[in-house]
């Protein structure tokens, strides 16, 4: 891989213009849409199949039902499971091949489960045996054009959470500390808002001399509508929006002045 | 009743389902954690009809554009973004391909006066993601699927989630994700989506979501989980910092803030922050992370001259 990564990097800088690696080319899976518009793809589990399954961006991991996994060899034939109650005998497993359109994906973690939901599609619909969620498009950057009926994977370095420790952590301690948000930088102003103000923005309370937002024009009394592009309507939202800005980088303040709205390019500083 | 009653009649009634309920955990019981994904799987059963016939539109201005919409993966494993209904908000969605339409929560609606009309219906004013355009006169459904009752209760995603944006606004976009990134890019297509249509009155939900829901509420209750509270933010020493000769050094003064009222020079170099000894800005940073406004924050600081002392700065509010 590391020697892949080196080539891909030379192969820029002598062929400027080539902007994807080979490795990167991007993989295509066609998909069709059931009349209730859910996207079904067609899946190869280690090699059996295909099984129509639903694509589902809030899915937070994947499901197949009891039939497929023992189908396919997700689950042993004759495995003994634990009661689901509702959604029948429960386990989580990985899928060792995935394979659907150009993608071929290893190690995918799935539930294996008879969801209620995808139970009531498969005998309305047509055969639906189960869910693919973020436990394989995660590992991906991924477009999704319904007027195509395409997406396309390529490969990222985001790994997947796992669900069931996910779960299971916030089971067993309900009650995670409260969070404290933190600007990565520093923009040298202060924002406040009323209890009762509902309109969009927060006001500018004070702007500190010397600081990055002085030197880019804000002023006290600006109504501060968005900060990087995302909306700034709580107090909480101005540091939420912050913490993704890091010392160095300018970001753009759009406030109601008079009135008017006014665009300014902020600098943000190293500090607090 | 006295406390005391009332404690005792609380234990009884919980204390013991809750003790059967931890003993379940270590006895590794693999039914509620699967029960829990199971629900937090966003496929709402709706049997509902979708949007009627969209009356003929003006060419939109928008087709070709890219917006970056921000976003953030919550705890549950949802794609969130924000959105404003009729200007107000904004409200936490889920992004989910596999909801067919927009659904929004009741509390939501009954806050911003939007009433169910036929089929659970509404015609919204406008809706808008985050970073990208506003949808006038767009229909979306209120309701509040099991599905988010249980994320909600349970506090699951981290922040409280208001709806589901489904199909009938995300088809309208080429939509690129990249979970490495904090925003998504939305390419608006010329495309008029078909319409999704019910699956029909033949196939009955038979409640299975609606029971899951039930139970993961009762579960809330019982493990004395809570809602998702809103976030803190860290308060305002006023100083920017540099770093140089193996230190870190305050680069300027912020005109009027705490540090300023607190003595700091610019020059001063930083040795220790809370009694912990620093030599990169992100040790400062990290050390001061979760510091709240109105903490007080010793900072031992070296001056030209060798007169170094320990100042205390309250932190402020600001960013």
């Amino acid at each position: 891989m590391k020697r892949q990564m080196t080539f891909a990097i030379a192969a820029l800088f002598l062929f400027a213009g080539w902007s994807l690696a080979e490795d990167d080319k991007p993989f295509k899976v066609p998909f069709e849409t059931l009349k209730t518009q859910h996207i079904v793809i067609m899946v190869k589990l280690n090699g059996k199949g295909p099984y129509r399954l639903i694509f589902d961006t809030g899915a937070p991991t994947s499901i197949i039902n009891n039939k497929i996994a023992k189908d396919s060899g997700v689950i042993a034939k004759d495995a003994k499971l634990a009661n689901g109650g509702l959604l029948g005998p429960v386990a989580t497993n990985a899928i060792k091949t995935l394979e659907v359109g150009e993608l071929k994906a290893t190690n995918i973690s799935t539930i294996v489960a008879d969801h209620p939901t995808v139970t009531l599609m498969d005998k309305a619909l047509g055969p639906v045996e189960g869910i693919i969620g973020l436990s394989l498009f995660g590992k991906y950057k991924m477009t999704i054009d319904y007027q195509a009926k395409e997406m396309t994977f390529v490969p990222s370095d985001f790994t997947p959470p796992d669900m069931m420790k996910s779960v299971m952590a916030m089971l067993t301690n309900p009650s995670p500390a409260k969070k404290v948000v933190a600007p990565a930088g520093q923009w040298g102003f202060s924002v406040t808002k009323d209890a009762k103000d509902t309109d969009a923005g927060v006001s500018v309370k004070e702007v500190f001399a010397g600081g990055a937002a002085a030197a880019a024009g804000l002023k006290a009394g600006d109504r501060l509508l968005t900060l990087d592009g995302r909306w700034t309507d709580t107090v909480a939202d101005c540091y939420q929006a912050a913490s993704a800005v890091r010392p160095g980088m300018t970001a753009r303040l759009v406030v109601l002045r008079e009135g008017k709205e006014v665009e300014l390019t902020v600098k943000v500083a190293t500090g607090l | 009743m006295t406390p005391t009653v009332l404690m005792a009649v609380g234990f009884s009634m919980y204390a013991k389902p809750l003790i059967t309920w931890r003993s379940k955990i270590t006895e590794n019981t693999m039914r509620w954690p699967h029960l829990l994904i199971g629900l937090m799987v966003a496929l709402p059963a709706t049997t509902m009809g979708g949007q009627d016939k969209a009356p003929a539109q003006p060419k939109d201005k928008d087709i070709g554009k890219s917006f970056a919409i921000p976003f953030r993966l919550t705890e549950s494993g949802h794609i969130m973004v924000r959105a404003k209904i009729n200007g107000k908000g904004p409200y936490n969605f889920i992004v989910d391909t596999g909801a067919p339409l927009i659904f929004v929560s009741k509390e939501v609606a009954e806050k911003l006066g939007i009433k169910a009309e036929a089929k659970g219906m509404n015609t919204l004013e406008s809706f808008q993601v985050e970073g990208g355009p506003a949808h006038p006169k767009f229909k979306c459904i209120i309701d509040t699927p099991p599905q988010l009752e249980g994320i909600n209760a349970l506090g699951l995603a981290g922040a409280e989630i208001n709806g589901i944006i489904g199909y009938t606004l995300l088809a309208h976009y080429k939509m690129e994700i990249d979970l490495t990134k904090d925003r998504m890019t939305w390419t608006k297509l010329d495309f008029k989506p078909p319409v999704p249509v019910a699956i029909g009155d033949k196939v009955k939900d038979g409640g299975e979501l609606d029971a899951m829901g039930k139970m993961v509420k009762q579960l809330a209750a019982l493990i004395g989980s809570k809602a998702a509270q809103p976030p803190a933010f860290r308060g305002f020493f006023g100083i920017q910092l540099e770093e140089k000769d193996k230190g870190v050094f305050v680069k300027e003064v912020l005109e009027k803030g705490p540090a300023a009222k607190a003595g700091v020079l610019k020059g001063d170099r930083i040795l220790t922050v809370d009694g912990k000894k620093v030599a990169t800005v992100v040790q400062v940073s990290e050390i001061l992370a979760k510091t709240t406004p109105g903490t007080n924050v010793v900072f031992a600081v070296g001056r030209e001259g060798g007169n170094g002392k320990e100042i205390i700065i309250t932190a402020g509010e600001g960013l």
